[in-house]
């Protein structure tokens, strides 16, 4: 057994110095400067819970989507499976999507980046800048840049925004309380990881396939079938 | 040193890994440190999430039970305690398997690794073996 001659002092220092430098580690990576990580006001007002709208307000089956533009899952998300559930279920018209941001606290460039989808939105192009914010996030996400805001505006002018409107609306932050909003709606909706979609009333924490989606897409289209022929025959 | 001595210090370097990953799920820290793997898509992912606590939380608190154990099990009056070597053998053994579960679902589900969730199961292993050696070395001591 090993417990002859256990050599205590050596243990002892072992332990005292994982100790110190954890700890010096921890608080270092803790009271390290932030860079672009932005102070948000806890009181800062609420404003409102817009969702951005992709497809038919009249699609048979509504989708909602929660994302932090800075998730590297919700880009993967925009990157890899959006396409075929824009090109294939919403210029169909099956299926519509709302999409509402939810900040996740982690993340230091994610308000900004926010902030450009919604000054974006005010000049209509919601998902231009959405598209270019998720293609790119390696080079303005917290890890790549401390000062992104000279990012957000590059990409203003590259999807065609009138700059001066968008840089007011940008520099103002007035959406800031809309986007915190938005934040609390994901909380009202009880999620808690990004993307987490809405399909039929269900919520789905994973990054789903598009045949996935397709499937529960299919399955509520099928219901809804149902639903109505019941309809008609009670009348 | 003794394999418990060296059990305790692993666990303590298992707290802090644990206890960062925990930081990071309280916003504290920012982005992670982190340029090998997906350490951000797994854990912000929902699986990230267990009994409504961050994953991150319940390895804090397994760590400090491992390191309690193991350091207790080097006091003196508890050398020759053979349900020491028992109760490290579970605790690791649990370790273990939820490291498993864990490394699954990162590998089948969540399609991303974490590198310092790799570091925590490979810490965890190598306490699993050392505590079934100290177990299997107490058997072989006669009472």
């Amino acid at each position: 057994m090993s417990k002859k001659n256990p050599s205590k002092k050596q243990f002892t220092v072992l332990l005292i110095a994982i100790a110190v430098i954890g700890a010096g580690a921890l608080g270092w990576v803790i009271t390290r400067p932030k860079g672009g990580g932005e102070v948000i006001d806890p009181n800062m007002p609420l404003g409102t819970a817009q969702g951005f709208l992709m497809g038919s307000p009249d699609a048979p089956v509504k989708i909602v989507e929660f994302a932090d533009f800075e998730c590297p899952a919700c880009s993967e998300f925009a990157t890899l499976t959006e396409p075929d559930l824009r090109e294939r279920l919403i210029k169909t018209g099956m299926v519509s999507m709302q999409f509402f941001v939810f900040p996740l606290p982690m993340h230091k460039n994610t308000w900004p980046a926010s902030n450009a989808a919604y000054c974006a939105g005010e000049q209509g192009k919601f998902w231009e800048m959405h598209d270019r914010l998720f293609y790119t996030q390696d080079l303005w996400n917290g890890l790549a840049t401390s000062s992104p805001d000279k990012k957000m505006k590059g990409y203003a002018k590259d999807i065609s925004l009138d700059v001066s409107k968008f840089e007011a609306c940008f520099d103002s932050k007035k959406h800031y309380p809309d986007i915190k909003a938005s934040g609390a709606e994901a909380e009202r909706f009880g999620v808690s990881a990004t993307p987490t979609l809405i399909i039929g009333g269900k919520r789905y924490f994973e990054n789903l396939s598009y045949d996935f989606i397709k499937k529960l897409v299919d399955d509520e289209i099928a219901k809804l079938g149902k639903a109505d022929t019941a309809g008609k025959r009670a009348k | 040193m003794t394999r418990r001595m060296i059990i305790a210090a692993l666990a303590l370097v298992g707290l802090y890994v644990a206890m960062y990953l925990w930081l990071f799920k309280l916003g504290l820290v920012g982005s992670l440190a982190c340029k090998v793997g997906g350490c951000e898509q797994v854990n912000t992912s929902p699986y990230a999430v267990l009994l409504g606590r961050p994953v991150a939380f319940w390895g804090v608190a397994y760590y400090v039970a491992m390191f309690v154990a193991a350091l207790l099990g080097t006091a003196e009056r508890f050398v020759a305690d053979r349900r020491f070597a028992v109760v490290l053998v579970v605790l690791t053994g649990w370790g273990v398997l939820f490291s498993a579960w864990l490394t699954w679902l990162e590998l089948a589900v969540i399609h991303a690794v974490c590198m310092y969730c790799v570091i925590s199961a490979v810490i965890v292993v190598i306490m699993f073996v050392l505590a079934m050696l100290e177990l299997r070395a107490d058997r072989a001591t006669p009472a």
